[in-house]
C-alpha cells in the first residue's frame, strides 16, 4: 500500500515539474520575443490592452450597467482603439501596481495617476494630461482654525501609504500615520482616531461634504498642485504612442469633449 | 439612517456578488485540500525517509509564512521573474491562483491534523487486523480510516471556520471578494462615494456563514458519535 503510494507520488511531483517546466519554455520565448521588441507589437498580439484601474469617480467608475466608464476610461477606450486592440479594464490593489505592471497581468496604470517620484522612477510615464491638489481635510467644526499651512504643525494626519499626499506631509514634517487608501485616511478623521486626513482634491469633491458619510469633514489648505499621467512598462513603445494620440485628440477637441462629460474640464492640461 | 436604507439594495447586491465569490474561494480550496492533505499526510509519514523529509519541508514552508505572503508570490512571481504571466490579469486568473494558494496552504494544514488522527488509532487495532488476516489496504480503509474521520472533526471544524475568514486575504491580488465590495463604497461606487458602513456590514455575512457551518459539523460530530 505504502509502496503504490511512494511511488504515485513521486510520478505525480515528476509529471507536474515536466509539465510545468514545457509550458514555461515555449511560453517564455514567444512572450519574450514580441514583447522585447515592442509593447505594442505585444498588445496587438494578445488583442487586448489590460488597464489596471480602481474604482475612482470621476476618472474609472462603472455605470448601471456594469460598464466602465470615468475620463480615464472613455480615453483609454479611445487608445486602445487607435492600436486597433480592445481595452479590457482590471481592478488591482493600488499598492501592487508596480508588480501587476511589470509581471503583465496589465499592460498600463490609467487611473488618475499623480507623477511622484515613486511612479516615475519605476514606470514609463505619458505627458501630464490633468492637474490635481493635495488637499487637507478635517472636522468642520474645527475648519476655521486650519485655514494656512502654518496651522497644521499640531495636527496628526493620515494619509494614503506611497500617495502624493504622504510626500506632502513628509516635505512639511508633519505628524502622520500611513493607512492603505484615501478612503481610510478620511475614514480616520471621521472617527477621531486622527486629526486630519490628505487626499487628492478630484476625490474631495466626490467624497466629502453633504450627502456622503462625512457631511461632518469639510477640505481646506491646498499643500500642492500636482499632474496625472499614466504608466506603461519601463522602456515601453506605449508611452510615445499614448503621447502622440493625447496630443491629437487634443487638437481635434475630442479629448475635451470626452473631458466635459464628467465634469473635469478645468483640470485638463494642453497637449 | 434614512441616506443607509436608500443606498441598501445597491449595497446588498454588490456585497452578495462579493460573497459568492468568497464561497467559491471557500469550496474551491475545501475540495481541493480535503485530498491533497491526506497525500501530503501520508507522504510525511511514509517509511521512505526522502519523501517523508521532502514533504515536511514543503509543510514548514507553507505553514511557517503568511498566506498572503505566498499569495503574492504566487500570483505575481510567474510574471516577475520568469517573464511568463501564465495566471493572466482577469478575474478568472486571479482567482484560479488564489485556489492555488489557499489549496497548497489548507492542504498543509489539513495533513497535520490527519496525521494526528491516523496515528491516534491505537496500535492495537492495527495489530488486530493482522491476526483476522487483513491485508494492509484493508486495515486502513476500514478499521484506521473511519476512526480517523471520527477524531479529526472537531480540529477540522476549527480550520474550516478559519477558511471562511481567510478568504478575505486574497484581495491583496485583488479578488474582488465580499471586503473588497464593501470596501469599494468607502472610494466611491456606482454612485455611493464615502460610505464606510457597508465595510462593517459584510461582518453579518461571516457571522451567519459561519453559523450556518458550526450547526452543520455539529450534526456531524454528533452522527459519528455512535462509536467511541
Amino acid at each position: 500500500m505504502k509502496k503504490i503510494l511512494v511511488l504515485m507520488l513521486t510520478l505525480v511531483t515528476a509529471l507536474s515539474l515536466t509539465a510545468c517546466g514545457g509550458s514555461k519554455d515555449s511560453k517564455e520565448t514567444s512572450g519574450k520575443a514580441s514583447s522585447e521588441d515592442s509593447d505594442i507589437a505585444y498588445v496587438k498580439d494578445k488583442g487586448t490592452l489590460v488597464v489596471g484601474i480602481t474604482d475612482f469617480e470621476p476618472m474609472d467608475y462603472k455605470d448601471e450597467s456594469g460598464e466602465w466608464i470615468g475620463f480615464d476610461a472613455d480615453m483609454a477606450k479611445a487608445f486602445a482603439e487607435s492600436l486597433g486592440v480592445k481595452a479590457e479594464f482590471v481592478e488591482i490593489d493600488w499598492d501592487n501596481k508596480i508588480m501587476e505592471l511589470d509581471g503583465k497581468t496589465i499592460d498600463c496604470v490609467w487611473n488618475g495617476m499623480t507623477l511622484t517620484d515613486e511612479v516615475t522612477s519605476s514606470m514609463s510615464c505619458s505627458n501630464a494630461y490633468c492637474n490635481n491638489a493635495q488637499i487637507v481635510i478635517v472636522p468642520k467644526d474645527k475648519a476655521d482654525k486650519y485655514q494656512d499651512k502654518d496651522s497644521l504643525s499640531d495636527l496628526t494626519f493620515a494619509v494614503e501609504a506611497g500617495s502624493a499626499g504622504e510626500e506632502q506631509v513628509k516635505a512639511l514634517d508633519l505628524n502622520y500615520t500611513a493607512v492603505k487608501a484615501q478612503a481610510d485616511a478620511l475614514m480616520e478623521v471621521a472617527a477621531g482616531t486622527s486629526d486630519a486626513a490628505v487626499i487628492d482634491s478630484l476625490m474631495a469633491a466626490a467624497m466629502v461634504g453633504e450627502g456622503t458619510s462625512y457631511a461632518d469633514l469639510t477640505y481646506t489648505v491646498g499643500l500642492n498642485n500636482e499632474e496625472y499621467g499614466v504608466g506603461f512598462r519601463k522602456g515601453s513603445d506605449l508611452t510615445e504612442a499614448l503621447n502622440e494620440f493625447f496630443s491629437s485628440s487634443h487638437k481635434d477637441g475630442s479629448m475635451t469633449t470626452c473631458a466635459e462629460t464628467y465634469g473635469v474640464q478645468a483640470a485638463v492640461i494642453e497637449q | 439612517m434614512e441616506q443607509i436604507l436608500e443606498q441598501l439594495p445597491i449595497v446588498l447586491k454588490a456585497l452578495n456578488i462579493g460573497f459568492l465569490q468568497t464561497l467559491k474561494l471557500f469550496f474551491v480550496t475545501l475540495i481541493g485540500a480535503f485530498p491533497l492533505g491526506l497525500i501530503i499526510a501520508f507522504g510525511s509519514m511514509s517509511r521512505f525517509k526522502p519523501l517523508s523529509y521532502f514533504t515536511k519541508i514543503i509543510v514548514w514552508i507553507i505553514r511557517g509564512t503568511p498566506l498572503m505572503i505566498q499569495l503574492l508570490i504566487i500570483y505575481y512571481f510567474p510574471g516577475l521573474v520568469l517573464h511568463n504571466p501564465v495566471w493572466g490579469g482577469g478575474e478568472t486568473g486571479r482567482f484560479v491562483a488564489a485556489s492555488v494558494s489557499f489549496i497548497l496552504n489548507y492542504a498543509c494544514y489539513f495533513s497535520e491534523i490527519y496525521r494526528g488522527g491516523i496515528q491516534g488509532v491505537p496500535v492495537g487495532q492495527e495489530e488486530a487486523g493482522l491476526v483476522l488476516g487483513m491485508t494492509k489496504g484493508q486495515i486502513f480503509f476500514k478499521i484506521t480510516l473511519l476512526q480517523m474521520i471520527k477524531r479529526i472533526v472537531p480540529p477540522m471544524s476549527n480550520e474550516i471556520i478559519t477558511l471562511v475568514k481567510d478568504t478575505s486575504l486574497a484581495r491583496i491580488i485583488a479578488l474582488q471578494e465580499i471586503i473588497w465590495a464593501g470596501q469599494a463604497f468607502m472610494k466611491g461606487s456606482q454612485g455611493i462615494s464615502g460610505a464606510i458602513w457597508p465595510l462593517f456590514f459584510t461582518a453579518v455575512y461571516y457571522l451567519i456563514c459561519n453559523g450556518i457551518l458550526t450547526v452543520l459539523l455539529g450534526q456531524l460530530e454528533k452522527k459519528l458519535d455512535y462509536f467511541k
